[in-house]
């Protein structure tokens, strides 16, 4: 990490990231911006090798994909960092949650791929980043998401355990409730639930 | 300003990437005229990501991390999405149904259903749910129906009034099974809907019922 650490020195660069939620950002944000900015292959094996073995944990989760196939998942996700690090903004999003949604997206794909689901949408296509026009707007996601990250080591277990069913398992509600030998109300209240503690800002039904 | 959201439940079921393609469509559509929704949608977000770093990692062989190296330098894809948001100020339409019209707005095969409502069937490949654009002319009104299945609506132009609520561009109604409803359109200009169905309608008025035949789902 030393090289990473003395190559951060323009100043451009680390105001870009540190001043509006006058918070620290994690080295992995580091990381994509100097892939994006700067081609850095360094950075960029570095990169992959934290985060390539949790796209492959990823991919075998829910167990549905051979090891083959995961290999196959982590070399997609991997190429799609590399071209998409440029539009990574780390005032918007931890490196983690912008992979994270990378990963879901090739996952997704590949599922639909492997069952023969013919559809003219591929998941990028229905996750299009709209760029907020307000500072205002990007600062206040930003902290939402914060706050959420801050939060979720306060989960009960039983409702973390859900949520990890449904976002890293990829089950719908009614598959999770049969995995745990639960009722549906009882999963779906319990996403709620969590959600709510999480301070999701939601002001509807 | 939109008034009308999608619940939690949608929202982390989009989050998550774990809604039937049609829904995910229509959520998505409306994310493109809420900034709201947008923001819970980056905290839904969030809690994969903190998931995602959090998983136990499975050892990767180097062959793959060289093959990846070896194919940093391929041109890159270039893929819609990419394009979606420049396209935007240009275009009203959401990107997404921009992406599935694949074409010029105008070039829609409208049928029309009764004086005042025409529909235009769309593909999104999803096997269960209909994905369909709903056109009601202005001041006109889609019979009173109730749904076999459910029903989301995202209003794109115009407005309409069901007894339950006014609902104008960018508001999301979801109806389940139940409900009954008739939608008019508000005075002046033609309403037109995203709308997402897993049972047709059903007319409920004695005299639309002859039709009942003709509403069959169109799923795919």
């Amino acid at each position: 990490m030393v090289e990473q650490r003395t190559d951060k020195g323009g100043e451009a660069r680390a105001t870009a990231w540190s001043v509006p939620t006058g918070r620290r950002t994690d080295e992995w944000s580091e990381s994509l911006v100097l892939i994006g900015k700067h081609r850095d292959r360094a950075a960029f094996t570095r990169f992959f090798r934290h985060f390539a073995p949790l796209i492959k944990s990823f991919a075998l989760a829910g167990s549905s994909l051979s090891a083959s196939h995961a290999d196959e998942l982590v070399q997609e996700v991997m190429l799609k960092v590399w071209q998409k690090a440029e539009g990574f903004n780390p005032e918007k999003a931890a490196a983690s949650t912008w992979v994270y949604t990378i990963a879901r997206n090739c996952r997704t794909d590949m599922f639909r791929r492997l069952q023969k689901f013919d559809t003219p949408l591929a998941a990028d296509d229905l996750n299009i980043d709209v760029e907020e026009e307000e500072p205002f707007a990007v600062l206040h996601t930003r902290r939402g998401s914060d706050r959420v990250r801050e939060l979720m080591g306060d989960l009960p277990p039983d409702q973390a355990q859900i949520l990890a069913k449904v976002y890293m398992e990829g089950k719908s509600h009614s598959e999770a409730a049969a995995e745990l030998d639960l009722p549906l109300g009882t999963v779906k209240s319990r996403v709620r639930l969590a959600i709510q503690k999480l301070q999701v800002q939601m002001d509807r039904q | 300003m939109v008034m009308h959201h999608p619940s939690v439940d949608f929202l982390t079921a989009h989050a998550a990437g774990i809604l039937p393609v049609a829904q995910s469509a229509c959520v998505s559509a409306h994310l493109t005229y809420c900034e709201k929704c947008r923001r819970s949608n980056a905290q839904l977000q969030a809690i994969g990501g903190v998931f995602f770093e959090q998983l136990a990692p499975t050892p990767v062989s180097e062959s793959v991390l060289d093959n990846v190296l070896a194919r940093l330098d391929e041109p890159e894809p270039l893929h819609f999405a990419d394009t979606a948001s420049v396209a935007r100020a240009e275009d009203s339409l959401p990107g997404v149904l921009r992406r599935i019209i694949n074409g010029d707005f105008s070039q829609l095969v409208w049928k029309k259903v009764t004086r005042s409502l025409s529909i235009s069937h769309l593909n999104t490949g999803d096997t269960h749910y209909e994905f369909a654009l709903y056109r009601i002319g202005a001041g006109g009104r889609i019979p009173e129906h109730d749904h076999g299945g459910s029903e989301m609506t995202l209003v794109l132009e115009g407005g309409f009034s069901d007894g339950q609520g006014t609902y104008h561009p960018g508001d999301f109604v979801y109806r389940k099974n139940t409900d009954i409803h008739a939608p008019v359109a508000i005075d002046g200009e033609d309403c037109i809907c995203l709308a997402v169905l897993d049972a047709p309608l059903k007319f409920t008025g004695w005299q639309y019922r002859w039709m009942n035949p003709f509403l069959q789902l169109r799923a795919g």
